[in-house]
């Protein structure tokens, strides 16, 4: 079956009703360069999130906001108004099972991880010292994958690489079960947020851009994403960057 | 959810509660980081980006009335913000004022030289945007910045559907040849 561009795009934009997101869903499987498609236009949507997401996290000029007859920033606590728009704005794009799996993002960790585990195989994340940490697989793809150049089989898809506000590294990540959010500290790939794949857990998905992960990417990003170049630079150096 | 008290208090010599705004405009204050955002994504440029969300509030304050009530406000706003950007290229252009090469046609004019300069600060995802048609750039900025549904960036646009997807793969495709090269 062909799958026209027009169909591929509105399958990664969750655009597709049940019956055609099946159909797509069943030709990539059969068809890497298909696959590999899919994953460029999901990249992009990160991409321009992460490009152009801070922007709404900013502080409003107070020319703009003296048109409206608000108050200059300065004069009010600023870190209230910008978090509530910040929520808000989190809470328009969050609709519907966006919402559901936000709120359950913190639970689905253990039911995760459980799946797996009960599968026989190593979980992809136990905790350590009290933290929740990646290991076997997850743990590997996190050291080593780059997203420019994603392994033919690999099990986990490396997302953006970034730099948090803490200083640290942190990748997001995707596999057909789970998807996340890791930052390496203390020589180990900490895991922030997991929540069920989105494709297989969310019938409405929507848009990789506004994912709970990627969402959260964005609140905690220091600077744009790396690039290609500078992703290889910190896999090539085991991730010595940043603060530590 | 009421203002809060704070809210209210004197900054120089006159006193403006956020209470005080009427509901348009309080609506008009929260959906002003996603107008940025957008007018960003229009624009490539933060001056610009801002500049223009100044142009589309005033317009905005003066058209109020043509605002039904109870009908999406960022909807309205988007198409606002668009016209105004169509209305500012227009005169740029006439200007001789070059900015973007595919928006503004050859390369002339005295603005050319600063113009180049500012390009060069330009990251990656700007430039890449800036090399798309107007038509498909503010699809992209709809759908994949804004993340509104099809249907709901077709009607800010006054396009319909199948116009849209075929702009928007159109684009998409370009910024992926643009930003991840073979």
């Amino acid at each position: 079956m062909s799958i026209d561009p027009e169909k591929l795009m509105a399958f990664v934009d969750g655009e597709l009703e049940e019956a055609d997101r099946r159909a797509v869903e069943r030709a990539i499987a059969d068809d890497l360069s298909l696959r590999a498609e899919v994953e460029r236009q999901r990249r992009l949507r990160a991409t321009l999130g992460g490009h152009y997401g801070p922007v709404a996290t900013q502080a409003v000029p107070d020319r703009l906001r003296a048109l409206l007859g608000a108050e200059p920033n300065a004069s009010i606590e600023h870190d209230k108004v910008a978090s509530l728009a910040e929520q808000r704005e989190r809470r328009r794009v969050l609709r519907g099972w966006h919402a559901i799996s936000a709120v359950a993002a913190s639970l689905v960790v253990g039911v995760v991880a459980g799946q797996l585990f009960l599968l026989g195989r190593t979980p992809p994340i136990a905790t350590s010292n009290g933290r929740l940490v990646a290991q076997d697989g997850l743990a590997d793809a996190l050291e080593t994958q780059l997203a420019s150049a994603p392994p033919a089989m690999a099990q986990t898809r490396i997302g953006l690489t970034f730099m948090d506000t803490q200083g640290r590294p942190c990748r997001t990540f995707e596999s057909r079960v789970f998807a996340g959010l890791a930052c390496r500290g203390d020589g180990r790939w900490q895991v922030v947020m997991a929540t069920a794949t989105e494709t297989a857990a969310q019938p409405i998905y929507r848009q990789a851009g506004s994912s709970p992960v990627m969402e959260t990417a964005q609140r905690m990003m220091a600077s744009e994403p790396f690039d290609a170049q500078a992703e290889r630079a910190a896999v090539q150096g085991a991730w010595k960057i940043g603060k530590r | 959810m009421g203002p809060s008290v704070s809210s209210q208090k004197t900054i120089g010599h006159k006193t403006i509660g956020v209470c005080r705004l009427q509901a348009f405009e309080r609506e008009l204050l929260t959906l002003l980081p996603r107008l940025r955002r957008f007018a960003r994504a229009l624009t490539r440029d933060g001056t610009d980006a801002d500049d223009l969300c100044q142009t589309a509030l005033e317009r905005a304050l003066k058209a109020r009335h043509q605002w039904l009530e109870g009908t999406r406000l960022d909807a309205w706003m988007y198409r606002i913000m668009r016209n105004c950007w169509i209305d500012e290229v227009r005169a740029r252009t006439r200007r001789g004022q070059t900015f973007v090469p595919e928006e503004a046609g050859a390369n002339v004019g005295v603005a050319a030289h600063e113009d180049i300069e500012r390009r060069a600060e330009l990251c990656d995802v700007d430039r890449a945007m800036e090399r798309l048609p107007a038509e498909q750039r503010e699809v992209i900025a709809l759908v994949l910045v804004e993340g509104l549904a099809y249907r709901e960036a077709a009607e800010i646009l006054d396009i319909p559907i199948g116009t849209l997807t075929s702009r928007l793969t159109r684009g998409r495709q370009a910024l992926v040849k643009l930003l991840e090269p073979a």
